[in-house]
């Protein structure tokens, strides 16, 4: 196997959120390196700092510390870290599913009338919605809409797609194949993926990595998923792994004090 | 109602000017075809109503834009945002035909005059419209935006303004109706020689005793909002907002 590069590397991290009398650490000290094509599942219960960590890589908040793609420090968003929220209404209404897919692509200069439609082809065919393509989002259900703002992250060829429980609003049928789906494009794409969940069974069907966080975005377990895919119940060692996670996950693990400061 | 019209005229209810008041349906069907014919002074009611809507048209546009500008520029900037929101509080509240002296001594008696009133009218709810449509312009498309690239005008342009058409239309439909009562008034208080509009007309035939071209004209007024209504605003909402699944 090639000695895998590392595409993200945050040293420090700190996100401190104030108001007039109280600031509170949502991120404290964060330091990880992902490397490339590594999908990382992150589980953490609410408030533990996963969303706002995704947030930060994004570029949709400012930080104290250091966020390098590839080497170089990132402060804005921009098309190398495509964030696939969990709201299922991030598509632009007033575009088509084809449209919404093409319009980044155009921006990035993509003219070509030809090459925007092939890729757009593409990139509906790997999540199964080629012959939705001049539907307008409000007449996709939730489900669909999540697999065109994936579409719309693989036609960008985005280094590192972030994804906020992406599924998590979804019913347990959609949810499955949505699942299955992503892992199949995750193979095979050259993308990584960092997936917030607070699913342990999704964590183990996705990751290859799977961390989990606690308050002040501690990471109290960051280990490779031993678990072959595809993953289910049924897997060896899967009953394990599941207890090792929910112990970590419902803070039978060490856990940091409240690090509320009043000043 | 018109029923009540014909009764109340036939029985003279009104006393004996009820005809007067309110003329046969008939005699205001002849004044309608009559107006469009014959006119007035040598001008029949078809120049009255395309020197009026050239007017509005100019001043609409002027107003549109303007508000377009100011807005976008409000986004930019929040010291301007905040000067901009207290202008637009000020102005709106004044109506049009208040600042008519004003306008008149500092620009003379000139179609332009009435421009400005049709700005005027516009202007102020098109930019409120705009401003409250941006602020509501949720979070996530902004960021989704922001996501691919874009930032400043071209997130304005690509996100902001999309995002709030069923805002600008609802300002459009503000603007439209004050500016074309606005203009009417304007041109009922005085007339523009060099472009007589609908609302001198009416002026003309209520000098003339004209009753029944007077209504006639009321009627053509009514009728060209209908067509602006449906023959323009309906068909842009159809092809945008409601397309988009924005509104029912």
């Amino acid at each position: 196997m090639n000695v895998e590069k590392t595409v993200l590397e945050i040293s420090n991290l700190t996100k401190t959120y104030a108001d007039q009398n109280a600031s509170t650490h949502v991120l404290e000290n964060v330091s990880l390196k992902i490397r490339e094509k590594e999908f990382v599942c992150i589980l953490g219960p609410s408030g533990c700092g996963k969303t706002t960590l995704l947030r930060c890589i994004a570029g949709f908040e400012s930080y104290e510390g250091q966020i390098l793609v590839e080497g170089e420090p990132k402060f804005r968003p921009g098309i190398d870290r495509i964030m696939v929220f969990q709201d299922f209404n991030q598509l632009f209404p007033w575009k088509t599913v084809k449209k919404n897919i093409q319009y980044p692509l155009r921006l990035q200069g993509i003219k070509d009338k030809k090459t925007l439609a092939e890729i757009s082809y593409m990139a509906l065919k790997k999540v199964k919605l080629l012959e939705y393509k001049a539907y307008y989002p409000f007449q996709l259900s939730g489900g669909m809409k999540q697999r065109v703002a994936v579409a719309k992250a693989l036609a960008l060829k985005a280094k590192i797609i972030l994804m906020d429980e992406p599924f998590a609003a979804l019913d347990a049928m959609s949810r499955r194949d949505l699942q299955n789906e992503l892992l199949k494009i995750a193979e095979t794409e050259n993308s990584t993926f960092i997936f917030v969940t607070h699913n342990i069974q999704e964590a183990i069907i996705l990751g290859s990595r799977i961390m989990v966080f606690q308050k002040g975005g501690e990471a109290v377990y960051d280990e490779k998923n031993p678990i072959l895919k595809p993953a289910g119940p049924a897997s060896d060692g899967y009953g394990e792994l599941w207890e090792r996670l929910k112990k970590a996950l419902y803070c039978e693990a060490p856990v940091k004090t409240e690090r509320e400061l009043v000043l | 109602m018109l029923c009540i019209w014909e009764t109340a005229a036939g029985l003279e209810l009104l006393g004996p000017n009820s005809r007067l008041i309110f003329p046969s349906l008939e005699a205001v069907m002849e004044a309608f075809v009559r107006n469009f014919v014959k006119g007035y002074a040598g001008l029949t009611l078809w120049v009255y109503v395309g020197n009026s809507m050239l007017l509005l048209l100019e001043g609409m546009m002027t107003g549109v834009i303007l508000a377009f500008l100011f807005s976008g520029l409000s986004m930019i900037s929040s010291i301007f945002h905040a000067v901009y929101n207290l202008i637009i509080s000020v102005f709106d509240l004044l109506p049009g035909v208040a600042l008519l002296p004003v306008v008149i001594i500092v620009f003379g008696v000139k179609p332009g005059v009435i421009v400005f009133l049709v700005v005027h009218a516009v202007v102020w709810p098109m930019s409120r419209n705009l401003l409250d449509g941006f602020k509501a312009v949720t979070r996530i498309y902004v960021e989704a935006g922001e996501n691919i690239g874009l930032h400043g005008m071209s997130l304005l342009l690509g996100i902001y303004l999309p995002a709030s058409v069923s805002y600008i239309i609802s300002g459009l439909k503000v603007g439209w109706a004050r500016a074309w009562r606005g203009l009417i008034s304007a041109e009922m208080i005085f007339g523009v020689a060099a472009m007589p509009g609908i609302g001198l007309f009416i002026n003309q035939m209520r000098t003339n005793l004209k009753n029944a071209e007077m209504y006639a004209t009321l009627l053509v007024i009514v009728i060209i909002g209908l067509v602006v209504q449906y023959g323009i605003f309906a068909p842009i909402e159809n092809n945008t907002v409601k397309k988009w699944g924005m509104s029912k």
